[in-house]
């Protein structure tokens, strides 16, 4: 199983995601934060393989989340899920580690992005690496 | 300061017995009156004090009038000083014209008529105290408007969050149903599926239009990546909006500033080009904010448009109104403790704005 945490201030988009993210049956939500300190404390915790975090939130946003996180884990992809998706903050989001960033508009390519960032890369010969 | 405050009347004499001649004339004012017996005396008085008139005999040992007025002119504090000279010996009209050649508001000959002086002194208390009372309004009128601007900031931060926390999450959420919904639209009668469909676009419109509301009052970068991400964003949607191309030439090497420095910059640029699309006619604009020395940030919006009106330019150089945008933008420089400058002509207009980099405000 492929374990997600999410963090965002809002109940309404935690739970919308929930429901997106059934698409895949071989994810399951290990977790759920509404803000960037309590991100930070399940993410050790919890060691998720994927974490979709919320921009503009209380206390810390999430450039600042993600910051942190990469500097605990820097292979964990981080997904950014806003209302805000401009070229500028992707350009910040991927300085802090962020591997994509998905407007809260148009969820639907998220599916398709944590599949792909989740996919093991193919290596030179065509062939995929070994897992480990 | 209240109309009724006594103000400081400074008497220079080196004889005594005139100096009471002065205070009994002087006495019913009710002002503060103030013996000095030598011009070094005086001087000492003045850089102490803050003196509304200056009684004082021409012929002095050691310093006369004239030297004292001369010494008293240079300091830029007394340059509009009231000045009266009085002389029982210096009557020519080479001695008046010297003594007014120094400043002095009058020139009294002895033998003073005690109403008369009396007059006068009074005439430039009043005059004295008028203008510490404008100063000080002036300074109440600008801490206040320092208040307002600061006040309506936090607003439109207040607003634009609430706008982000409540209805903004309500229309992610509808976007993420109207999402899953029409992914099964296939299971619908096709008016029901066209109808999903329509609402779906709606709410993308929606929430379109509550982000840009929401940028518009307070653009959510400014506090949390910063000015120069946030200007660029406003910029690619000005220029979205509005059509007018807008170059943006933004210093790298430029790191966070102080909060109230980076909002007062972010509405400068937002008032300007606001400016070029309502007035200008301009189809580019430019927006440039580099440090100009150590010290110094300056911030430039030009356009290449038909510039201000001549009439509306001529009223500005007389210091008359301005319209609310220029006065708000030069109320927040001067606030920063920055100038401010407008050159236009018919080939466009540039605002300049130049902010010291320590961040220190006036803090009035």
């Amino acid at each position: 199983m492929t374990r997600i945490l999410i963090v965002d201030d809002s109940e309404l988009v935690r739970n919308g995601l929930r429901t997106v993210l059934r698409a895949n049956p071989t994810w399951e939500i290990c977790g759920e934060a509404a803000d960037g300190l309590t991100a930070i404390e399940m993410f050790k915790e919890l060691k998720p393989d994927v974490v979709i975090v919320d921009f503009q939130m209380p206390g810390i946003n999430g450039i600042e989340t993600a910051r942190r996180m990469t500097a605990i884990a820097p292979d964990v992809p981080l997904v950014m899920f806003t209302q805000h998706a401009s070229p500028d903050l992707e350009r910040h989001a991927r300085e802090v580690g962020i591997r994509s960033v998905v407007s809260k508009t148009d969820v639907f390519p998220m599916v398709g992005i944590i599949e792909a960032l989740l996919a093991p890369p193919i290596a030179p010969n065509g062939k995929h690496p070994p897992q480990q | 300061m209240t109309e009724r405050q006594k103000v400081n009347i400074l008497m220079v004499d080196d004889q005594p017995g005139k100096l009471l001649t002065y205070e009994t004339i002087l006495e019913e004012l009710g002002e503060n009156l103030i013996q000095a017996h030598t011009g070094r005396e005086a001087l000492d008085f003045l850089l102490k004090t803050d003196i509304a008139v200056v009684l004082m005999d021409v012929s002095m040992p050691e310093i006369d009038g004239f030297e004292l007025a001369d010494m008293i002119r240079q300091h830029p504090r007394f340059q509009k000083t009231a000045i009266i000279f009085i002389s029982a010996v210096y009557l020519s009209d080479v001695d008046r014209l010297k003594g007014y050649q120094r400043g002095a508001v009058d020139y009294i000959s002895v033998p003073i008529i005690p109403e008369l002086l009396r007059a006068k002194v009074s005439l430039f208390a009043d005059l004295h105290r008028k203008t510490r009372q404008l100063e000080s309004l002036n300074q109440e009128l600008h801490a206040l408007s320092a208040r307002l601007i600061a006040a309506q900031d936090e607003e439109r931060r207040r607003i634009a969050r609430d706008l982000h926390d409540s209805v903004g999450q309500y229309v992610a959420a509808l976007s993420m149903n109207n999402g899953l919904a029409i992914r099964e639209a296939g299971k619908i009668s096709p008016e029901a599926a066209n109808a999903l469909r329509q609402n779906a676009g709606l709410v993308e419109q929606l929430s379109k239009e509550i982000r840009t509301i929401s940028h518009l009052l307070h653009p959510p970068l400014l506090d949390e990546i910063g000015l120069m991400p946030a200007i660029k964003m406003f910029a690619d949607g000005f220029s979205d909006r509005s059509k007018v191309k807008v170059e943006v030439d933004l210093s790298p090497e430029l790191g966070r500033l102080p909060p109230n420095v980076e909002i007062s910059i972010f509405r400068i640029v937002q008032e300007c080009l606001t400016n070029v699309y309502r007035h200008s006619g301009s189809e580019k604009a430019k927006i440039a904010i580099h440090p100009s020395d150590r010290n110094l940030l300056t911030v430039e919006v030009c356009d290449e448009g038909k510039g201000i009106p001549l009439e509306n330019r001529l009223s500005m150089s007389l210091g008359k109104s301005q319209g609310v945008g220029l006065s708000g933008m030069r109320e927040r420089v001067r606030e920063l403790g920055g100038t401010f400058e407008v050159r236009s002509s018919n080939k466009g207009t540039t605002v300049i704005a130049s902010l010291p980099l320590n961040g220190a405000g006036r803090g009035e």
